[in-house]
């Protein structure tokens, strides 16, 4: 069940839109957001992703290429559930969620490595599913599966 | 005293005794398989021989063909000393043993403080091969053998003492000789005997790093412990001079608290020869049943055990054991 | 504020980012590299330990040595060629990783799974929690009382019953471990003749082991030294890492996702909690052999009243492209025997995902271990890995 003091505090204190899958929180008042929602009670993380979109056009405009960073945090006193997003473009970094969630910590290693946000304020964003020398972010739409990297492929 | 001579009586008896042994043991490790099996549900070696027989042969055969490698940077004396010095201090203690009345290698008048120091000494090819293996799992390995070592000498020694102060005597012969008639010391005098006989077994299982002590070769933690570096024929000797320490300290438990050789019937040496054997296969066997039940302690409770249980205990069981002989010799005024 | 979050913690949370440097132990520190070759990390494995004499001063772990892209694959594959890549994530108790992907692709689609399929689907999940749970107990053992001595034994006795249950899979899948058992839509095969005679057998007969288990281990002094007070976890902590399963049960927070999200027929049976409260190894390990009761009761309960229907809600698959959902998003998560594990999918209209995250529980519970280890001895280091019941392959993907 999402919970509704959450979608109010979306709604009211940050003027969000509050569609099905959460609301779309600018990069700059994320700490806050999250902040806000940990006090609020929303202390479980599920999970924290993302997926990459390629640059693409929508209607008459282009959009650049970017990452839609999904969160989703649970109150399991009172059984609510709450996901949220990010979008940035290419290249900006995401504040990192490490220092409100201890689980972000490690969720954001692994979208780093596979998808390729940033997490800004970090404590220590290193690969952790691949190795430490690997290129690219397998994730990335336009990243083909038999991309040669040496010496693993 | 064979041909009359001491020496001519040490080396063939020795040599008869140890080869025994050697034979004894490795049919020990079939047995073990088999029970073990039967305990997990499963049957053990079976396809090998009949029944198994053969195992013991085809694993020293395998044994022999492996790959004898030594690390780069292991220090070589201690590293390929240390599996001889191992099988050497286990089979030393056998020197001592009265397998029957007249049938001991060195009848020793000090034959309690001869066994208790070779067994000490069962520590330093454990050493060996952990400082020498130049492997931090090894390392660790060593140092945890050195600590229960150590520890677990001071209950042995106490509760080795109790047979020694009820018999009046440190000649293993004459300790049994005590026993004679059915008078074991494990039950008679009620109290400091059994008390004692179960401090024995204990550290001497402490002493042997069998399950519930193996932290020195632990394996689900560090991989091998000690034995980590070693392959084939050394690994085989480590292997090999650690059930020879199992069973020779349940023979010293027999001889010390069960009567050695002493049972019904004549005094028939071949007799009293059946009875040892029977009794240390029996604590033998109770052993390896503890073994494939338990799990093993970690180690700082290893270390609380001994200093802070077995410790006064043994000190408890030694006063004991001093009371009983005084007050059984008090004549009357 | 939460009030599961007011209790005060335990002890302050160790700091999973130590500056190794500035820190000053009894002696030298040694660093232990507890490889991915190792016989008790559970499977690949790195852990690096830093070692102040047998205390552990910090844990880093290393994962990524199982990682075979799962994620990518599945978006270069549709969604009916999915299931058996999932299944070998998870792959000590594959029904569930199926379970919780195809739950995803049918909220997509929006399609209606029959009862039957819903049955037998709660039947398969459940006896797959006592097939893991047994693994779990046994490998538990194993690492406790080393692979000479007693946790052999145990270990033996749980594999033997765990084999029970694996016959009762390959009589309805074909298959002893990797199933492919889940369709969009139901189930893909339906309940042989004689199987529910079967399964009341093997329930039978492994509710009557269990009580011998809990007696070789529960009341062994050494067993009991061993795992109580060993690796608690704070409540807090468990929560912010998003521990579920068993391993947030044994703390005392009954988040059981058959109960507040019902899924497959768990709304039409009760999940009676399996909970502890101290947190620590021994209380998973009693949430664990509660929660192998509950599932052989559950298991038996269901497979009387399974309805007859059909086991397909939609129309049979028979091509790859068979199953195309409209454009959306969906996450559903289901009760693993590790924990919550779900699915997070993506579609654009087309018959592949356009992004399929899985949600592993394990890996949630391994980053656990930086705040676990730091205060322990070595054994404990095993003993609490194998408490959190990790598994490599879900952990990596």
């Amino acid at each position: 069940m999402i919970g509704p003091d959450a979608l109010l505090l979306a709604r009211e204190r940050f003027g969000l839109e509050t569609p099905e899958h959460g609301p779309t929180i600018p990069r700059e008042r994320l700490g806050e957001f999250a902040r806000a929602l940990f006090e609020a009670g929303y202390v479980y993380l599920v999970y924290v992703s993302a997926m990459h979109h390629p640059a693409d056009k929508q209607g008459e405009t282009e959009r650049p290429a970017r990452y839609t960073v999904v969160y989703r945090v649970r109150d399991l006193a009172r059984g609510l559930e709450f996901p949220f997003r990010c979008e940035v473009p290419l290249g900006t970094s995401v504040p990192s969620l490490a220092a409100v969630w201890a689980g972000a910590d490690w969720q954001e290693r692994e979208t780093f490595d596979l998808v390729g946000p940033v997490f800004e304020g970090h404590p220590d964003l290193r690969r952790i599913m691949l190795p430490e020398d690997w290129e690219g972010h397998p994730l990335h739409r336009d990243y083909a599966i038999n991309t040669p990297h040496r010496p693993w492929r | 005293m064979l041909f009359d001579s001491p020496v001519l009586h040490a080396l063939i008896l020795g040599l008869v005794i140890c080869s025994a042994l050697m034979g004894v043991t490795s049919y020990f490790i079939w047995f073990e398989r088999r029970f073990a099996g039967r305990m997990q549900g499963r049957i053990g070696p079976e396809h090998v021989g009949f029944k198994g027989l053969l195992q013991p042969i085809a694993d020293a055969f395998k044994l022999l063909i492996k790959e004898d490698i030594t690390p780069r940077n292991a220090d070589r004396v201690l590293f390929n000393l240390a599996p001889l010095l191992a099988v050497f201090v286990a089979l030393l203690t056998l020197a001592v043993l009265p397998l029957a009345s007249g049938l001991v290698i060195a009848d020793l008048d000090v034959g309690v403080l001869f066994f208790l120091a070779a067994g000490a000494m069962t520590v330093v090819p454990t050493w060996m091969a952990g400082w020498g293996s130049n492997n931090k799992y090894a390392l660790i390995g060593g140092m945890r053998a050195i600590a229960q070592s150590v520890a677990y000498g001071v209950p042995l020694v106490l509760a080795a003492l109790v047979p020694v102060i009820l018999a009046g005597s440190m000649n293993l012969s004459e300790i049994v000789a005590a026993q004679a008639g059915g008078h074991w010391f494990a039950f008679w005098p009620p109290g400091p005997g059994f008390l004692g006989g179960i401090l024995f077994v204990l550290a001497s299982l402490a002493e042997g790093n069998r399950i519930p002590f193996d932290i020195p070769e632990a394996e689900s933690e560090l991989v091998s412990g000690i034995s980590t570096e070693y392959t084939g024929m050394k690994f085989g000797l480590f292997y090999l001079g650690e059930y020879v320490h199992s069973l020779v300290g349940a023979a010293l438990f027999t001889t010390l608290f069960l009567g050695g050789f002493d049972g019904p019937g004549p005094d028939v040496l071949a007799l009293q020869l059946f009875w040892f054997l029977l009794k240390t296969s029996v604590v033998s066997v109770l052993l390896l049943w503890v073994r494939w039940t338990y799990v093993r302690l970690r180690s700082d409770q290893l270390m609380t055990l001994c200093w802070k249980y077995l410790l006064p205990s043994g000190l408890g069981v030694v006063v004991l054991a001093a009371m009983w002989v005084w007050f059984s010799q008090e004549a009357p005024a | 504020m939460n009030a599961l979050a007011l209790t005060p913690p335990i002890a302050p949370r160790a700091n999973p980012y130590l500056d190794i440097e500035s820190y000053e132990g009894q002696g030298d520190l040694m660093v232990l590299n507890m490889g991915p070759q190792h016989p008790s990390t559970h499977g690949v494995l790195r852990l690096k330990l830093w070692l102040d004499g047998e205390v552990v001063v910090k844990a880093v772990p290393y994962l990524g040595y199982l990682h075979r892209g799962v994620e990518k694959l599945l978006e270069k594959l549709t969604y009916v060629q999915s299931t058996p890549i999932v299944d070998k994530n998870d792959y000590v108790s594959s029904m569930t990783n199926e379970l919780a992907l195809v739950m995803a692709f049918e909220k997509l689609e929006g399609c209606e799974i029959p009862r039957r399929a819903r049955y037998i689907r709660t039947i398969c999940a459940e006896m797959q929690r006592v097939a893991s749970h047994l693994l779990w107990l046994g490998t538990f053992a194993l690492d406790m009382g080393g692979a000479l001595g007693g946790g052999t034994t145990a270990f033996m006795y749980c594999l033997r019953e765990r084999e029970r249950i694996l016959d009762l899979f390959e009589e309805l899948s074909g298959a002893r471990f990797h199933y492919h058992m889940m369709q969009v839509g139901g189930v893909r095969h339906d309940l042989p003749a004689g199987w529910d005679a079967h399964l009341k057998r093997v329930a039978a007969d492994i509710s009557a082991r269990i009580p011998e288990y809990e007696h070789m281990l529960s009341e062994n002094v050494i067993f009991r030294a061993r795992t109580r007070g060993v690796g608690r976890i704070d409540k807090l902590l468990a929560q912010e890492l998003g521990l579920s399963g068993p391993n947030i049960r044994a703390c005392g927070i009954d988040h059981d996702l058959r109960r507040s999200q019902p899924y497959a027929a768990y709304d039409e049976i009760e999940v009676r909690p399996a909970l502890a409260t101290e947190g620590d190894v021994y209380a998973r390990y009693q949430v664990r052999l509660a929660e192998m009761r509950e599932s052989l009761r559950i298991a038996l309960a269901l497979i009387d009243g399974v309805p007859a229907g059909p086991i397909m809600g939609r129309k049979p698959i028979e091509t790859v492209n068979a199953v195309k959902p409209p454009a959306g998003e969906a996450y559903v998560a289901i009760d693993s025997p590790r924990g919550e594990l779900g699915a997070w999918v993506v579609s654009d209209g087309s018959t592949k995902p356009y992004r399929c995250k899985l949600r592993p529980p394990s890996y949630h519970a391994l980053s656990a271990l930086p705040y676990l280890l730091p205060g322990v001895t070595i054994p404990d280091v095993v003993v609490i890995l194998g408490s959190l019941d990790p598994i490599m392959g879900e952990a990596d993907r």
